[in-house]
């Protein structure tokens, strides 16, 4: 069965924070390569760990993930 | 902390080690290594039929110690590199691995299991029809035996390995290369622009 996309926001968040992909991998308790699949939408993470990277980022989840792309920054929607 | 989990803490940290990086950079490298290591699983499976053809004899013992010392040869660079690429994917315990790379050894585990039904599909048919001729009173050598049964033994050992070392994609950048990178690009554009102006 072919999975499903998951779309996210890790990059841009942890841009935004100033969070190195070791720091977030740390945190999170996986490796930092994890964190770079996750990324590039190479992984989809358990609802788990979906969690916890909403959590560690103090945003709902749904700010994070997304069944469909996220409009690009400056966008009308 | 037990034993065992100090063991298991040494080999966790020695896979995050940069091994033989040289040999695993590319996709295309990766595979090249994963047909290696089955190259050298192979040789087990030839000594193992050299000792049917001509054991027992001196020339079965010398042809067999040099096949088991190119096995070697091969085996362990390409192993160390493969484990070194895969971080330990399919060596370390599951206590040791965060979720995908668990999801990602149950996949090459699968994937491993369905080659290894092939695997001893394809012997049990080969030896039936070698068997085929002579009959009740066939007779395999013990040599061929033991070195069958050891090189089924390590092709079952090696495969989620090998499988895992083939799936592999291209890992994400280190940040630190990221910023390598970010500074590279800032000085390219910085050049053209310059260029431009």
């Amino acid at each position: 069965m072919a999975e499903e996309p998951v779309f996210n926001r890790i990059a841009v968040l942890r841009a935004d924070r100033g969070v190195s992909r070791r720091d977030l991998a740390a945190a999170l308790g996986v490796h930092y390569q994890t964190v770079g699949y996750l990324e590039r939408g190479e992984y989809s993470p358990s609802l788990h760990l979906a969690l916890r990277i909403a959590e560690f980022f103090e945003v709902p989840v749904e700010v994070v993930f997304s069944l469909k792309p996220f409009p690009k920054l400056g966008s009308a929607s | 902390m037990s034993l065992r989990e100090r063991l298991d803490g040494h080999i966790a940290r020695a896979m995050e080690e940069e091994h033989l990086v040289a040999l695993h950079r590319t996709r295309r490298r990766r595979r090249l290594l994963v047909v290696a290591g089955a190259a050298s699983v192979l040789l087990l499976w030839a000594d193992a039929a050299v000792s049917w053809a001509i054991a027992p004899s001196d020339t079965a013992v010398r042809v067999n110690l040099v096949l088991l010392v190119v096995m070697a040869a091969i085996y362990i660079p390409v192993v160390t590199a493969l484990n070194s690429a895969t971080r330990g994917l399919a060596s370390l315990p599951e206590s040791r691995l965060d979720e995908r790379q668990a999801a990602e050894r149950f996949r090459a585990h699968t994937y491993a299991n369905r080659v290894m039904r092939l695997v001893l599909g394809a012997l049990a048919v080969f030896v039936v029809v070698a068997t085929w001729d002579e009959g009740e009173k066939s007779q395999i050598p013990g040599a061929a035996v033991f070195l069958g049964v050891f090189a089924l033994l390590w092709t079952h050992f090696l495969l989620p390995l090998l499988v895992a070392g083939w799936r592999l994609p291209d890992p994400p950048p280190d940040d630190d290369q990221d910023d390598d990178r970010d500074d590279d690009q800032d000085g390219e554009q910085s050049d053209g622009q310059a260029g431009a102006a």
